[in-house]
């Protein structure tokens, strides 16, 4: 070996690559060559101090601490996507005006010192502290919004939802947020939301996330330490009264509380005011017990001018508990279709066309080309067009459009419109595989049998008190009764047929629409019910329905155009 | 995913701070074994690699060659030690005494030119295979699978990297300097 062939292969003497033969001729070599002796003690002498260097910071667990600074900093403005908006409303009432009754829902005898001031900080901070080793956690609360909206969308009118977060910090992030009918999962690799209501719809974001689809909000409760400092920010620049009350909890412990009265600053006659969590005046209320400095609990309240109501109550917490590795699955079924997202929007061959609408006629183009079931057309303007809305929109006759208005925290414009939605074909699924033996409503289909809607019994339908007249009903007879009793809202027959979650759901949208001063009995269409047919694959029957009249709907329809191509695209409302 | 540091940044300034969260997990280690010669324990070292890394995330958008990030990182990191360093003596001594023990403690082998600043100046390939074979402690074996290059790649570009690192500590021991704190 010459000394060439020798320099080639210290590196890899040193790292113990060589096989023995190649090792002996280097050691040969080096036993007769000086300078190369020198190069390879220089050599192992580097190695030695870059190892001892790794040693030094073989500690150093940074990402989570950086990530969780980081996230507190308005890195830049955040840009809403029209996807995030546009999931918001589709599927419920949403954006609606807060009114009605209120429960206000007071506390203990709140400090309002500067010295109770400094020693809610302190609580904070020491609550903070408490977790700064957080590698995972589980959040369970129940949330007044609606199953399928948003997630940050709040309804002081809607009945309490369960909310859930899982989220790992460490080794590599991961989160998963769901609620009864809208469920996103971050893995690592990417972030897929599933909405369930209907037809699926899935959004994916082909990267990693820290928070995305208007989740921010549960998040900064997640990442507590950031949620704390960052109240307190909010209590030092914005001037929100933050207070400390000490009291004695169920568990006979004492608990420190912390509240914080926080302002969204739009105005009271702003349409989407108190409609997100961002949105929201809001009264937060965080629990902490005094001995082991944890965060127990946060309450929300919104602050109407008509009251104060509780609209989220985190009662929950789970610390570093392990998490099933399944949570970070998402199960996606076979029908799912695809959202486009809004950077992706095509720039079409017309598009001046579109891009030089106005919002109200842009809202108009839309409804006429679902009018004449022209959906590519419809397509230009809304993404995706499932079955559930073609069927919904076809033929959909334009009574109405309004002049456009607009919200202060909202990049687009309302469009109010009156339409008259066509009779519409519909099955349900009908079966007395029950204890109870008569025939209760297990599912929604449209024309084709295509599922809409599953109806959860989260047990078996009660055995009632006269029971043998239920079960004497035919498969038509149940359907009839269910509607009849749905168009009555008469809440205790319905529940004879159908499960708790669809009436109380039902229960919660009526309700709001009240509140919204449309006249329900109106809203309900009337429905005829048709044949019966047997499914052997589904051991069900399938019991036709249809609407006699046609419906006539009232709403806003919120459209935005803040995308690369610069056309209007529906955004909510429908 | 494996971006280049040049990448990574750029996907944090279009709008994907998360992205953030990568850099940091790239550059913990050297960056805390930086510190760890100028700030002394653990705690303050991690305090101040945290503060470093968040400032440069604050002030990214002025980084004028992303590909240099480390280098511009340690520029950071050793104002953010100086600092640490004068508050920590501030209270005992006077400045003079903070500058003296600041300038004495520099360098990170007392009589040696700092490692880290000389990795910095390695090319960015050179520069991964050093970070992941030394400061995350993985075989060759693992820093090919986690590069996804043959294992050959990985031993024949470490015995460049050694003769590069070489070089440039040989020309910082003979320039006696012991900044790199320039803001590209």
């Amino acid at each position: 070996m010459n000394c060439a062939e020798c320099r080639d292969n210290l590196v890899a003497c040193a790292e113990g690559w060589l096989n023995r033969e190649e090792e002996q001729q280097c050691r040969a070599h080096w036993e007769a060559c000086a300078a190369c002796r020198t190069e390879f003690e220089a050599i192992t002498r580097l190695q030695q101090r870059l190892i001892a260097r790794g040693q030094t910071a073989a500690e150093a667990r940074l990402v989570e601490a950086v990530m969780r600074r980081v996230r507190q900093e308005p890195f830049q403005p955040k840009k809403e996507t029209i996807m995030s908006k546009l999931l918001k409303h589709r599927w419920g009432f949403g954006l609606s005006a807060a009114a009605g009754a209120s429960a206000a829902i007071l506390l203990t005898i709140l400090l309002t010192t500067p010295k109770a001031q400094a020693k809610a900080v302190e609580v904070m901070t020491k609550g903070a502290q408490a977790v700064a080793k957080l590698t995972c956690i589980h959040l369970r609360g129940q949330l007044r919004t609606l199953p399928a909206d948003n997630f940050s969308y709040i309804n002081a009118d809607s009945p309490f939802y369960t909310i859930e977060l899982w989220k790992q910090f460490e080794p590599d992030l991961k989160w998963r947020i769901e609620k009864p009918e809208r469920v996103i999962v971050m893995d690592g690799q990417s972030t897929v939301m599933l909405i369930k209501a209907g037809n699926n719809t899935g959004v994916k974001l082909p990267q990693r996330t820290t928070s995305a689809f208007d989740t921010e909000w549960l998040h900064r409760i997640a990442n507590l330490s950031n949620t704390l400092s960052n109240e307190l920010d909010n209590a030092r620049t914005k001037g929100w009264p933050l207070n400390l009350a000490e009291e004695t909890g169920a568990d006979g412990r004492l608990k420190s509380v912390v509240t914080i009265q926080t302002k969204s600053g739009m105005p009271d006659n702003d349409y989407c005011k108190n409609t997100f969590m961002e949105n929201a005046d809001t009264r937060r209320v965080y629990r902490f017990d005094a001995q082991s400095q944890l965060l127990e609990s946060v309450k929300i309240y919104l602050n109407r001018p008509s009251g104060e109501v509780q609209i989220f109550d985190l009662n929950q917490i789970d610390y570093n508990q392990p998490i099933n590795p399944g949570v970070w699955k998402l199960e996606l079924p076979a029908d799912v279709s695809w959202a486009q997202l809004p950077e992706q929007l095509p720039i079409l061959p017309d598009n001046e066309k579109y891009a030089s609408m106005t919002a109200q006629q842009a809202a108009r183009a839309f409804f006429e080309a679902c009018s004449r079931e022209d959906w590519n057309e419809a397509g230009k303007f809304m993404s995706p067009i499932n079955d559930q809305l073609k069927e919904y929109l076809g033929g959909v006759e334009i009574v109405s459009l309004g002049e456009p208005f607009s919200s202060q925290n909202y990049p687009g414009q309302m469009v109010p419109y009156e339409i008259k939605l066509r009779a519409q074909e519909f099955n349900m699924r009908v079966a007395n595989t029950n204890a109870a033996k008569r025939f209760v409503i297990m599912g929604v289909y449209d024309r084709k049998l295509r599922l809409q809607q599953d109806l959860k019994w989260s047990g078996e339908p009660e055995v009632l008190t006269n029971n043998d007249a239920y079960a004497r009903l035919t498969p038509q007879e149940a359907v009839q009764a269910y509607m009849d009793a749905q168009s009555k809202f008469n809440w205790v027959e319905m529940r004879k047929f159908a499960s708790e979650y669809d009436v109380k759901e039902t229960k919660g949208q009526v309700a709001m629409a009240e509140k919204q001063g449309i006249d329900v009995h109106k809203m309900m269409p009337a429905f005829q019910v048709g044949e019966a047919t047997w499914s052997a694959e589904q051991s069900a029957w399938f019991v036709k329905c249809r609407t006699i009249s046609t419906q006539a709907k009232k709403w806003n329809i919120a459209v935005r155009k803040d995308n690369p191509a610069g056309r209007w695209q529906v955004d909510g409302g429908i | 995913m494996n971006l280049t540091d040049k990448e990574y940044v750029e996907r944090c300034r279009d709008g994907h701070p998360e992205d953030f969260g990568l850099l940091v997990d790239r550059y913990q280690k050297p960056l805390f074994a930086y510190l760890a010669a100028r700030v002394g324990n653990f705690p303050q070292t991690e305090e101040a690699a945290q503060e470093s890394f968040v400032r440069a995330f604050l002030s990214l958008k002025l980084l004028r060659k992303p590909e240099s990030f480390y280098a511009w990182l340690l520029g950071i990191a050793g104002r953010v030690a100086k600092e640490q360093f004068r508050s920590t003596v501030h209270h005992e001594r006077d400045c003079e005494a903070a500058q003296f023990m600041i300038a004495d403690t520099a360098a990170d082998g007392g009589e040696e030119p700092p490692l880290e600043e000389s990795i910095a100046a390695l090319p960015e390939t050179y520069r991964q295979v050093i970070l992941l074979r030394y400061y995350e402690g993985l075989s060759c074996q693992e820093v090919a699978i986690r590069l996804a290059v043959p294992l050959g790649t990985v031993t024949k570009t470490l015995s460049r990297a050694y003769a590069r690192l070489r070089q440039e500590l040989a020309a910082r021991e003979r320039a006696g300097q012991t900044i790199n704190t320039h803001q590209p």
